[in-house]
């Protein structure tokens, strides 16, 4: 936490392991413990046991405890956010250092300047939340892509994004996981028709995610939904849509066109998503709303962690599209969930645009300057 | 084995030999239906068909059983079968178990030790005793048949059940028995009971030579008590070759079972779960209550029908997310419609019917076509495996829980929240399958999951201070104590320290030989700190009193502090408060209550009007006639000083030391509140639950704990000069070395001897 921190004073005595009391060797346990045939270093128990192969060392020490007096989530370190920084720098060359091929060195290299573009951007704009609309096939927006296009659109059009996406990926996990993506990818391209099913599924999964996202912020702006509802039916027609990665921060956003909504599957896509698609209409022109979408930021990676989370979760809702159409209330229109708290950055750049706006109101500036007209 | 019938339903049972009696019509009554000559006969297995007549010991079939349980009249007593049993034999039927009878019967006969899988719901726990009752026919060997279960509850409902099951009174022929209750009788074949009342009766029997058959149930959770039943029984299986064991473990990676107990055959029984689907999330949660409150508010908002369990880690934390939960949900009821819901809290310390609502029906949809309602239970670690709450679809894990560990080198008990371990977060994750399929949300990374969590979590065996082990594995005649087979051998250090204080306490000589004091010490079901001062409390007059206070120390806290009457709680347990410490004051409380009692009060409503715990006051009653029947047995005098008598209150502080001399701080210095442990020099503060207002620079503990910081609990005020006096061994000055507690020991010293000498010269 450094100095701004809370104090936590926490006086310790001279030992605070005993290590005095570990350390003699007269005491009556030792005694009794090596008469019985025990050598300082030994595991207790039965000599040469089958079972020994599974003891630990808390076989051979007592159990190191760690004083947890905070609510940090399991694997979540203090200092999140705040790591050391200019290490980047020499990644290189400790890589280098450590023998990795300079193939291995320049995706590494990719990767992370991916990360730091897409860090700056989510820090700097926030991001977009899209929501799977389906695909384009022909003139018909479907499900999910036909067999045969899976290879000719597919490829191109969502696994690129999704490439792109996983690099935003704020944790380490990013790199995990693109290894794994990699792999599929892989998989793909051997044209395996059990590989395609697989993907299919998790196509509409990504699609059922989304779908929840939009939900799910939805919720958070019942009131306006109302309205907004209205002019989604009215986008209904026109549905443009875009495709979002699943899991993913980063959203590419992909305008596929205009579409007739005669496929049983969109249509109930559509009875689930209606303002989504509105949304990502609205989003085409939408410079306006940029600054709504700035003002999330503060929050918005605790947010979207569970918001993600929720995604995966929520697939059962989709997967009955009119359970989902019934249980879903109204939404926003706002992908990117609305924040509560504010952060540096916000405060800031609002004070920014609130100084630029004085300057260009003439009436403003008069009354600043107190010149009376 | 006796097959008493009374007159009446022989005659339904139309017996030919017997027909022919009654058909004389003759005033000669067949002496076989004379109740007065009835135990003549008790050995007679004519006295009616049982299917069980032709069924031969370890040669049975799963047939030749089942059709033993479908005839009308029941094989162990000869009543017919009620209704009910039929009923029930046909759910029995349909257990996952019940398919594999004749494999587990192969099994069975084919090796003494059997390690047996079955996921929860396979109904292990009630069939397999009772496949196994019907092959070891107990009635012509007379070895019963055991069953062990880590939990008294377990042990009390499941023979309860199994009663039913075989259509027989509970205590009869099946029957359990419990530390401090024992239902069983001269008639019972089996019996279920928990492990820690198996190894005492191990104690006065080394060859268990009562049974025929044990059955390690629960294995998995590998208590103290049944870690050191399976390095017993191993011992015994050697000796014994009639004996048969049989491990039953609900996890899967049961190779450790099998490969300890000689690469015994395993049999698995798939259980009755759904497949859960498990989601992480893709990063670390800053704040795990926060996460945790989310998620159930967001399942609650968009996942279909089915109830939600949250693990969290204490009390506190539960309540709070209870409450936070309980306002959000109304927001969102208010706001957008949602279905309602219940929160129930659940957590060892809650009064049992609070416990009991998690069972209640999730709440109706609030208005027709509405969405539908669900309950949300908050729970610590004890709806992991303990409990088993039907309707539960969707689990959240933060992935922490509070655990027990202790440290032999400061002696210190830590409480503290820690990961659980990967084989915990699956059986959490598992709780969300048991009606239909569930899904489990972790509020972790895959990443931490694999790397962050151990595989196991530690066995009860090296969390715990051995000092009782030592003691009972002495009984139990186990003399090589480092070479004692135990599946996790417990750290060398953790040993030492056990030995090193049952030393102290003189219930080992110097050649860790069990002396009488230790001998007589294991016969209490106590620690051996609580024992030694119980027997030897005649000494300082005031054993009725410290009988009391064992009693009341050996049950949970009997104080009642509710969240929303804080502050008339303490004022009310301030009325009972001794100045001089807690244990005087726990008296002082459990004297009121007796008063009350015993003045005609309704005992209920006092302890409500006072903030005491009436179960638990109750049940340290209960313990007490307990240890006092002991205590008579063993010829242990029951004294009490006068009241009036100045000495009164000392004398019972005194005795307190005769236990606990290992167990006293001092204060660091004048107007500090920190206390130095004597020997291991821990820092310590004493607990703000105590009444000691005024700072006392000695006091003895009872218990020495970590926390949020290193806490004594449970003090009361003593004299130095005591200390000398009363355990002159510990306490010799020469071994110290040198700190503020030697030199304040000298001191004292010096003073007993100048008086002593001015005493000399008078």
């Amino acid at each position: 936490m450094g100095l701004a921190g809370a104090k936590n004073k926490r006086k310790l005595g001279n030992d605070p392991n005993n290590t005095k009391w570990s350390r003699n060797t007269d005491s009556f346990g030792h005694k009794i413990l090596k008469a019985q045939g025990w050598q300082p270093g030994d595991y207790l128990g039965a000599k040469d046991a089958a079972h020994a192969e599974w003891h630990t060392e808390a076989n051979s020490a007592h159990i190191r405890v760690v004083l947890k007096d905070d609510t940090l989530g399991l694997g979540a370190k203090r200092n999140h956010g705040d790591e050391c920084t200019g290490l980047d720098a020499f990644q290189h060359l400790l890589g280098r250092l450590n023998g990795k091929s300079d193939e291995a060195l320049e995706t590494e290299r990719k990767a992370r300047e991916d990360l730091k573009r897409s860090l700056y951007v989510e820090q700097k704009y926030g991001t977009i939340r899209f929501v799977k609309g389906g695909w384009l096939v022909g003139d018909q927006v479907k499900d999910a892509p036909d067999e045969q296009l899976v290879d000719s659109q597919n490829g191109p059009a969502s696994e690129a994004p999704q490439g792109a996406a996983q690099v935003t990926e704020a944790t380490a996990t990013a790199l995990m996981e693109s290894n794994k993506r990699k792999t599929d990818q892989d998989d793909d391209r051997t044209d395996d028709k059990k590989r395609k099913k697989e993907r299919k599924s998790k196509k509409r999964k990504a699609e059922s995610e989304a779908a929840a996202d939009g939900e799910s912020a939805r919720e958070k702006k019942s009131k306006k939904s109302k309205k907004r509802r209205a002019e989604a039916e009215e986008s209904d027609g026109e549905a443009s849509f875009s495709s979002r990665s699943s899991k993913k921060k980063k959203v590419e956003v992909k305008l596929i066109g205009e579409s007739a909504l005669s496929s049983k599957a969109a249509a109930s896509e559509a009875s689930g998503v209606p303002d989504d698609a509105e949304d990502a209409a609205e989003s085409g022109m939408a410079k306006k709303e940029k600054k709504d979408k700035k003002k999330d930021k503060s929050d918005r990676k605790e947010r979207k962690e569970k918001k993600r989370r929720k995604d995966s979760a929520l697939e059962t809702v989709i997967a009955t599209p009119a359970e989902s159409s019934l249980s879903t209330p109204d939404g926003s229109g706002y992908s990117t969930p609305v924040p509560t708290g504010s952060s540096r950055y916000l405060a800031r750049s609002r004070f920014i645009a609130q100084k630029k706006m004085a300057f260009a109101d003439s009436a403003a500036l008069n009354q600043i300057f107190m010149i009376k007209s | 084995m006796a097959f008493k019938r009374s007159s009446a339903e022989r005659e339904d049972t139309q017996d030919p030999k017997r027909q022919k009696t009654n058909g004389d019509g003759s005033a000669i009554m067949d002496p076989k239906q004379n109740p007065y000559l009835a135990h003549q006969y008790e050995d007679d297995q004519n006295g009616f068909e049982s299917p069980l007549d032709d069924f031969k010991r370890h040669k049975t079939t799963a047939v030749q059983a089942a059709k033993a349980e479908d005839s009308d009249l029941n094989p162990w007593t000869g009543v017919p079968h009620s209704q009910q049993y039929f009923m029930i034999l046909k759910t029995r039927r349909d257990l996952p178990v019940s398919k594999q009878r004749q494999e587990f019967l192969d099994y069975y006969h084919s090796s003494q030790i059997l390690v047996f899988v079955g996921e929860t719901g396979s109904g292990k726990t009630t069939q397999i005793p009772q496949y196994v009752l019907y092959d070891e026919l107990p009635h012509l060997t007379g070895k019963l048949i055991a069953c062990t279960q880590p939990r008294r509850v377990a042990a009390m409902s499941v023979a309860q059940r199994v009663a039913n099951e075989l259509d027989v009174q509970l205590g009869e022929e099946v029957g359990y028995s419990i530390r401090f209750e024992n239902k069983t009788g001269p008639k019972t074949l089996l019996k279920y009971m928990t492990d820690g009342q198996l190894l005492r009766e191990a104690m006065h029997d080394h060859a268990m030579s009562r049974y025929g058959c044990i059955i390690l149930d629960e294995a998995h959770e590998r208590t103290l008590a049944t870690d050191i039943l399976m390095a017993l029984l191993k011992q015994i299986a050697e000796k014994r070759k009639d004996l048969k064991i049989i491990v039953m473990s609900a996890t899967l990676d049961a190779q450790k079972f099998q490969t300890y107990f000689f690469n015994a055959p395993l049999l698995a029984v798939p259980g009755r779960t759904h497949p859960v689907e498990i989601f992480y999330t893709p990063e670390p949660e800053r704040d795990y209550v926060e996460a945790a409150v989310r998620t159930v508010l967001q399942i609650h908002a968009s996942e279909p029908e089915g109830d939600i369990l949250l693990f969290l880690t204490g009390e506190e934390e539960i309540e709070d997310a209870c409450r936070r939960i309980g306002l959000e949900v109304d927001d969102m009821i208010r706001e957008s419609d949602a279905g309602p819901m219940a929160v129930y809290p659940l957590y060892g310390t809650l009064p049992p019917h609070q416990q009991q609502r998690i069972f209640d029906k999730a709440p109706e949809s609030s208005r027709k076509g509405g969405r539908p309602g669900r309950k949300c239970i908050v729970a610590t670690n004890i709806a992991e495996t303990s409990l088993t709450i039907d309707g539960i679809v969707y689990v959240v894990d933060p992935g922490f829980s509070k655990q027990k560990i202790y440290n032999p080198r400061t002696r210190v008990e830590s409480l503290l929240v820690s990961p659980i371990s990967k084989a915990s977060a699956q059986q959490r994750a598992g709780r969300a399958g048991r009606t239909r399929p569930g899904k489990c949300f972790r509020l972790y990374t895959e990443k931490a999951f694999k790397k962050e969590l151990i595989e196991q979590t530690y066995p009860e065996i090296l969390r715990s201070n051995l000092a009782n082990t030592v003691l009972e594995l002495k009984k139990l005649g186990v003399e090589d104590l480092v070479h004692f087979d135990l599946m996790d051998p417990p750290a060398p250090e953790t040993m030492m320290r056990a030995l090193e204080e049952l030393n102290y306490l003189a219930c080992l000589d110097d050649d860790g030989e069990l002396t009488t004091l230790g001998s007589l010490a294991s016969e209490f079901p106590l620690d051996p700190a609580l024992a030694v001062m119980l027997i030897s409390s005649p000494e300082f007059y005031c054993s009725n009193e410290i009988l009391s206070i064992t009693a009341l120390l050996s049950v949970p806290q009997i104080w009642v502090r509710p969240n929303n009457a804080r502050k008339r709680a303490d004022e009310m347990k301030q009325q009972f408060a001794h100045p001089d410490g807690d244990h005087l004051t726990l008296l002082n409380a459990y004297h009121a209550y007796k008063g009350a009692e015993q003045g005609g009060e309704d005992a209920k409503k006092w302890c409500h009007e006072h903030f005491l715990s009436f179960r638990h006051l109750s049940s340290a009653d209960n313990v007490r006639s307990q240890l006092k029947r002991i205590m008579e047995t063993h010829g242990i005098e029951l004294v009490s000083t006068p009241f009036q008598n100045k000495e009164y209150y000392i004398n019972i502080r005194r005795a307190l030391l005769a236990g606990f001399f290992m167990q006293v701080a001092m204060r660091e210095s004048a107007n500090s509140k920190v206390y130095k442990t004597v020997k291991d020099d821990q820092l310590v503060m004493i607990h703000p639950g105590t009444v000691v207002t005024s700072p006392y620079d000695w006091v003895v503990y009872n218990e020495f704990v970590l926390t949020t910081k290193q806490y004594v609990r449970t003090v009361t005020n003593i004299r130095p000069e005591w200390l000398l006096e009363i355990a002159p061994n510990y306490y010799d000055v020469e071994t110290f070395e040198k700190s503020e507690i030697k030199s304040a020991l000298m001191r004292v010293a010096e003073k007993i001897r100048r008086r002593q000498a001015m005493k000399g010269a008078k």
